[in-house]
């Protein structure tokens, strides 16, 4: 199919002396492509290289962390990827967290894994919508984004914001408690979380097979040369996720698979995604069958800032977000502000060195496909 | 749960018979090594084929007292599954160290990109050191601890005599 | 906007939207789509060209890079039109007040019309601004009155 639709291409005659090649900026304010711009060199239909322009949403997130003390941090770590709040409010909790050497109350934990793994949910319905909307699939994307206003409820119900939950997982444990009632509201959703992954499976097969096929094909050895990690790795082959491989919480204690793929393409990552959101409800499910009594917050009462100082020294902490890898390395000189923050997203990877490759010697067609397979999120490129 | 094989002391013990530095074992899978930049490609190269095949992150400290700048290459093996992390020193007047981008490539080539433009160091070696966020910026290199950004926002953008925006000049 | 009002009581009853989110606008306006809030039972859809336009949302904070090429959109709308800021970030600066890179005063680069405040504002505020415009241009009689006979079309 793809050896007819070269041919047909390059017999068209080119209309100048020139020949058919142009430039086409695939910019911020197209509607499929979130705020970030692709340069691409177009021959006809097929793209000959493409230069990403990010930096529409820098704000320079690591120095403006050295102003704060780590309670103001853990409210502007929400933001650092808008579309997965609470997973990067826990990568920076655990950075300070191992920086003071807290002992984290076993509640506390649970807690944090279950709102993480929530999150995850969240975004994963998020990317389901938007990757149906750029496939034209109009169902798919109305769909998801009713059911993710389910999740959103909780969130409200738990820590009082529907997008951000103001820094709720926060250095020493998590703000507050769970208020009453919460098993069977998350009870609820995740009945409701099932119906949708019911409706996506009969989706799956018709429109997304179609246009995601053999499109965007990663191999194993350029994934790991250009840095790629999460999803994206996994389609490849390579099982690996940071929840086995470097524990952290209480991952160590569960029982969940990680989906991986061999083929490498579009149509590989949709459905590693879509095991994740399983395997997710099947975290949760855990974690509301164990979850322990007593405190939630080391220390109990939040200290006016100034008077708290982080001890001397460095760490490297490691989380998988629902992107990829996420790194935070935290320097303390023993002031109440950290001295150097710095932010590995798992974005900044995937939408420079992978897209560039990728979308050489594919199709204007297929952009879409292969652009929103990879769940980009440019807040956290740009920081 | 399985356990799932981590051999530090083995990591430390091969860099240390080979380059005379001892590592330092933070805690289980966290390992820290210091040397001087003459030698951090020998080191990276060593470490790569040791099986640090993921370059996670390149960091940039600066010391303005130091005067120095401190580089951290943090490099993650899916095979011992252990996070290496190889701190050096440059100076920061005249800040040139070289590349790693022989070593890991495009996933080397975008950290330092960033960092070229967000602290000013020069990477020998790599091609491609273009401007990546900032368009027009004429200023200094903005992560550098002499500029302050509080001072700079104050003098540029907030008007002291609006009665809304003086509280953000106090 | 006054002036305006006049030529927009003959062409709105329906407000076609361009959209200029830079993330946090994301999070909050794209459920507006969606079918729990549904925005297209008041008339509104979004248009993938500012040709098309009424009102320019901008929602989310600005960078340079990024309020240059707003400006171009704004400039591309055609007249009668409407610009609406959402969220502390865009009106002010909010979290935001000391990065080098953000824009603090959004009106010395555009003209606004109104200003959500939020951070990020729920939808509900976003339905409520976008009803101030239908009672500004008289297209919806304001609370608790009706039109009189002579005044409706």
């Amino acid at each position: 199919m793809s050896e007819k639709r070269l041919i047909a291409s390059e017999q068209i005659a080119p209309v100048t002396e020139e020949g058919t090649e142009y430039d086409f900026y695939f910019g911020p304010a197209h509607s499929g492509s979130g705020n970030f711009g692709v340069k691409l060199k177009v021959d006809g239909e097929r793209i000959v290289s493409a230069r990403a322009d990010p930096g529409y949403l820098h704000r320079g997130f690591e120095k403006l962390m050295e102003y704060r003390v780590p309670m103001q941090n853990a409210v502007l770590s929400d933001r650092l990827c808008i579309l997965e709040a609470l997973n990067w409010n826990l990568v920076h909790a655990e950075a300070v967290d191992e920086l003071t050497g807290v002992e984290v109350p076993e509640r506390a934990r649970y807690i944090r894994v279950l709102m993480a793994e929530l999150s995850r949910l969240q975004s994963h319905l998020i990317w389901y919508g938007v990757m149906s909307l750029a496939l034209g699939f109009d169902t798919g994307f109305k769909i998801a984004f009713g059911y993710r206003d389910y999740v959103l409820d909780i969130f409200e119900f738990i820590t009082g914001g529907r997008v951000y939950p103001a820094g709720y997982i926060c250095p020493g444990g998590v703000r507050r408690d769970l208020p009453e009632g919460y098993q069977e509201k998350i009870v609820n959703l995740l009945r409701q979380t099932e119906e949708m992954m019911q409706k996506i499976k009969d989706f799956a097969n018709v429109v997304f097979a179609r246009r995601t096929k053999g499109v965007g094909i990663l191999k194993l050895e350029d994934a790991l040369r250009l840095g790629a990690t999460g999803p994206v790795l996994r389609a490849c082959g390579m099982k690996t996720d940071v929840r086995k491989d470097d524990p952290y919480e209480i991952y160590d204690e569960l029982d969940f698979d990680i989906p991986t793929e061999r083929e490498g393409d579009a149509y590989a990552r949709c459905l590693i995604r879509d095991r994740e959101m399983e395997e997710s409800i099947r975290i949760i499910r855990q974690v509301l069958e164990r979850m322990p009594e007593g405190k939630v917050r080391q220390p109990e009462k939040i200290t006016p800032p100034k008077r708290v100082k982080i001890p001397e020294g460095e760490v490297y902490v490691r989380n998988e977000v629902a992107r990829g890898e996420a790194g935070i390395y935290m320097r303390s000189v023993g002031e109440g502000e950290p001295y150097r923050v710095k932010v590995r997203g798992p974005d900044f990877l995937h939408m420079i060195p992978v897209l560039e490759h990728l979308l050489k010697g594919s199709q204007i067609a297929d952009v879409p496909a292969i652009y929103w397979s990879l769940n980009i999120c440019p807040a956290d490129m740009d920081r | 749960m399985t356990e799932t094989p981590h051999n530090e002391n083995k990591v430390i013990g091969e860099i240390s018979s080979k380059f005379k530095i001892e590592g330092k074992l933070q805690r289980e899978r966290r390992i820290w090594v210091t040397t001087v930049k003459e030698s951090l490609v020998a080191l990276c190269n060593f470490a790569k084929g040791l099986g640090f095949e993921h370059l996670s992150a390149i960091s940039v400290t600066d010391w303005p007292d130091e005067g120095v700048f401190e580089l951290t290459y943090h490099l993650w093996s899916y095979s011992e599954r252990i996070l290496l992390t190889i701190k050096t020193r440059i100076g920061r007047a005249n800040p040139v160290i070289d590349s790693v981008v022989p070593i890991w490539k495009e996933s080397a080539q975008i950290h330092e990109r960033e960092l070229h433009e967000l602290f000013g160091v020069e990477f020998e070696g790599n091609q491609d050191l273009a401007p990546l966020f900032l368009e027009d910026w004429d200023g200094p290199p903005p992560f550098r601890k002499d500029f302050n950004w509080r001072d700079y926002v104050r003098e540029r953008y907030y008007d002291k005599t609006d009665e809304r925006e003086k509280t953000y000049c106090e | 906007m006054v002036k305006q009002a006049t030529k927009m009581k003959r062409l709105i009853n329906a407000i076609w939207i361009f959209n200029w989110f830079n993330s946090c606008g994301f999070c909050e306006l794209v459920p507006l789509v969606g079918s729990r809030w549904d925005m297209e039972r008041f008339g509104m859809i979004i248009t993938g060209t500012p040709r098309h336009a009424d009102v320019l949302f901008i929602a989310g904070y600005q960078t340079f890079k990024s309020i240059k090429r707003a400006q171009i959109i704004y400039e591309q709308m055609p007249d009668p039109k409407a610009v609406i800021a959402l969220g502390a970030c865009t009106m002010s600066g909010g979290m935001y007040w000391d990065s080098y890179n953000t824009v603090k005063r959004l009106t010395d680069y555009i003209p606004v019309n109104i200003y959500i405040p939020g951070c990020p504002p729920r939808p509900e505020a976003v339905f409520e601004a976008c009803m101030k415009i239908f009672h500004h241009v008289g297209a919806v009689p304001p609370h608790g009155k009706k039109f009189a006979k002579s005044q409706s079309k």
